[in-house]
């Protein structure tokens, strides 16, 4: 990984070779890992053309990295996320993730409900569900059984330490609480990524940090890549690592440690 | 909320259904009427009181051909200035009271055959009131009655299902000729065999007789039939309205609860619901709302107009239940739930998710 980044020279002209050792231009032997998510020249375009939130983003992220995205409001780092949660197509430009293509593919409704977790700032959980059942949603369209879903949905609340809060409706709970619902919504169908969009932005410091530290222990614990946006230095630098953006376009991509 | 909404689109239709049917039952059982087949009366002028015929042509009616009975009565009209000047609230205590000579034998012409006591003889001052006389006099058997200045005892009571029948009071011919020293009749019952032709003597007895008058009971039915046709013409226009009231409150109510889920909806997709699975929850959970909807707004459709009948003590209007207008409201509101449903749901899903989210 760390090859790609220091000899970017090294990179095939024509087509990538992943996963295989072959010997480089320089004479050296390389090793690509395929990435799970690839952007090619992905532009994002609003109102006929005259905004552009997203501006020309070649980017690509490897399996169980935990990476942020950080840039100023209005940088287009939102949308460049939505993209990768396939909720929303580009204007120009290419998408692939783990090896779909987002932006010819038609129904993408199975691929976000296999590959993708959502968390949202503002959680949009649904207000007249219980815990449980908001938890539960993402199941629903397996034709997973009853008992299997039942089970899935309570390990996933118990690892974000809501057990007790199962049957209480959303609204009852503090903003940390929610933002913990909406963790174990992202994760009850096992996704590969999580995409996190401001987790912590609508929590004071404190909780904030509980919910980063959850966030991070279930990265850890099922490999899921996690991609964190956000506009606060502090948490950026917690991510392995660190894509800056600013009018639509990566200004900087470093690897924290 | 959407409950309401829907409901109240609901009772519309079903009260107001239910007030049509029984404005059209009520016409109905008015019209059915009387035993004679043909009413003869004299045109020469056009008040039954004045305009007399003689108790001779009676027996004349009687020998025609095709006829099998024919009864002479007098109708004169009973004035209540007390009532009048008391200016009751209710509708029904007119102040004329229609007073009926006719003999006893021939009652049945009239459609009089079940009588509450006894009936009359020729030449007595006995009386027989109809029910809804007596329920709204506060007449019962044995009571005295003053008609024409003369007291009356009232020997019994009938009902013919008729209001214009039971509203009033029948006399001996006989006694209340005497009283108001008339001769004559105001009207002939003509009693025809079966398998005549009614017009065909009617018409031979206008030829005959060039004063008179006559009315087949075929004609009157067909006015009666022209009557509920202008009236159903009306209740189909009260009806309609109500649909449309009702139907634009159960769309108005459907979109807006649906629209107001947008960004539920865009959750649902964002965690991977396929648009056809969110429009079926959504048609499901139409089709619930609607049936509670449908069911609390028939109780009120029902509760509400019954309530008010009793309010006002309106006793000779009943409401028509009929299934039609419970299967109409209902199908209508499962229709037009779904349209208002289903399409706000149907944009929704078509939306990006993002587009969806952001829906506040």
């Amino acid at each position: 990984m760390d090859d790609y980044i220091e000899n970017e020279n090294a990179y095939p002209d024509d087509e990538y070779i992943y996963n295989e050792t072959f010997i480089g231009e320089d004479g050296e032997e390389y090793y690509y890992e395929e990435p799970l998510i690839s952007l090619f020249d992905v532009v994002k375009e609003y109102d006929k053309g005259t905004v552009k939130a997203l501006n020309g983003i070649n980017l690509d992220i490897f399996e169980g990295e935990f990476v942020s995205i950080i840039g100023p409001s209005g940088s287009g780092k939102s949308t460049l996320l939505n993209m990768l949660g396939a909720l929303d197509k580009p204007t120009r430009g290419k998408i692939y993730i783990d090896g779909i293509d987002l932006v010819k593919e038609k129904d993408l409704s199975e691929f976000r409900q296999e590959k993708i977790g959502f968390v949202f700032q503002l959680h949009n959980l649904i207000p007249n569900l219980s815990v449980f059942d908001n938890v539960q949603i993402p199941l629903l369209p397996t034709g997973m059984s009853n008992k299997e879903m039942k089970e899935k949905a309570s390990e996933i609340i118990r690892a974000v330490g809501l057990e007790d809060k199962k049957k209480q409706r959303p609204n009852k709970l503090s903003g940390g609480q929610r933002q913990r619902v909406a963790i174990a919504r992202a994760l009850v169908n096992n996704p590969s990524i999580i995409l996190a969009d401001e987790p912590t932005g609508s929590l004071d410091s404190k909780t904030g940090e509980m919910i980063l530290n959850l966030l991070m222990e279930m990265h850890e614990r099922y490999n899921v890549t996690l991609i964190i946006v956000t506009h606060d230095n502090g948490v950026a630098a917690l991510a392995e690592r660190t894509i800056k953006i600013k009018d639509g376009q990566v200004i900087e991509d470093k690897y924290n440690y | 909320m959407s409950i309401i909404g829907i409901a109240i689109g609901i009772t519309t239709i079903v009260a107001l259904g239910l007030i049509t049917t029984g404005m059209e039952d009520s016409v109905q059982t008015s019209l059915n009427d009387v035993g004679a087949e043909i009413t003869v009366s004299n045109s020469s002028s056009v008040s039954t009181n004045t305009g007399m015929i003689d108790s001779e042509i009676v027996e004349e009616m009687k020998n025609r051909t095709g006829v099998i009975d024919a009864a002479g009565s007098l109708t004169v009209t009973e004035m209540n200035m007390d009532r009048l000047k008391s200016g009751s609230s209710d509708s029904r205590n007119s102040f004329a009271t229609t007073v009926v000579g006719l003999a006893p034998e021939k009652l049945y012409m009239m459609g009089i055959k079940n009588i509450d006591g006894k009936v009359y003889e020729n030449g007595s001052r006995d009386a027989i009131v109809g029910a809804e006389y007596a329920e709204l006099n506060n007449v019962s058997r044995g009571d005295d009655i003053t008609l024409q200045g003369k007291e009356f005892n009232v020997s019994g009571i009938f009902e013919t299902g008729s209001p214009f029948v039971d509203s009033g009071i029948y006399v001996p011919l006989d006694t209340l000729q005497d009283i108001t020293d008339k001769d004559g009749v105001s009207r002939i019952l003509v009693k025809t065999g079966e398998d005549v032709n009614d017009s065909a003597i009617s018409e031979k007895i206008e030829e005959d007789y060039e004063n008179f008058t006559t009315l087949t009971s075929e004609e009157i039915s067909s006015i009666a039939n022209d009557v509920l046709g202008i009236l159903d013409t009306a209740t189909l226009a009260v009806s309609a309205l109500a649909i449309i009231v009702g139907a634009i409150g159960i769309i108005n109510t459907m979109v807006m609860a649906v629209y107001e889920r947008t960004k539920e909806i865009g959750v649902l997709k964002s965690v991977g619901w396929k648009s056809r699975k969110i429009l079926t929850m959504i048609l499901g959970e139409t089709l619930v709302l609607t049936t509670l909807s449908g069911i609390i707004g028939s109780i009120f459709g029902i509760l509400i107009p019954e309530v008010g009948l009793r309010l006002f003590d309106v006793t000779d209007f009943a409401l028509g239940y009929s299934p039609k207008t419970f299967i109409l409201a209902f199908g209508i509101t499962i229709i037009v739930g779904i349209i208002g449903g289903i399409y706000p749901a149907y944009k929704a899903s078509k939306l990006a998710p993002t587009e969806a989210l952001r829906y506040e």
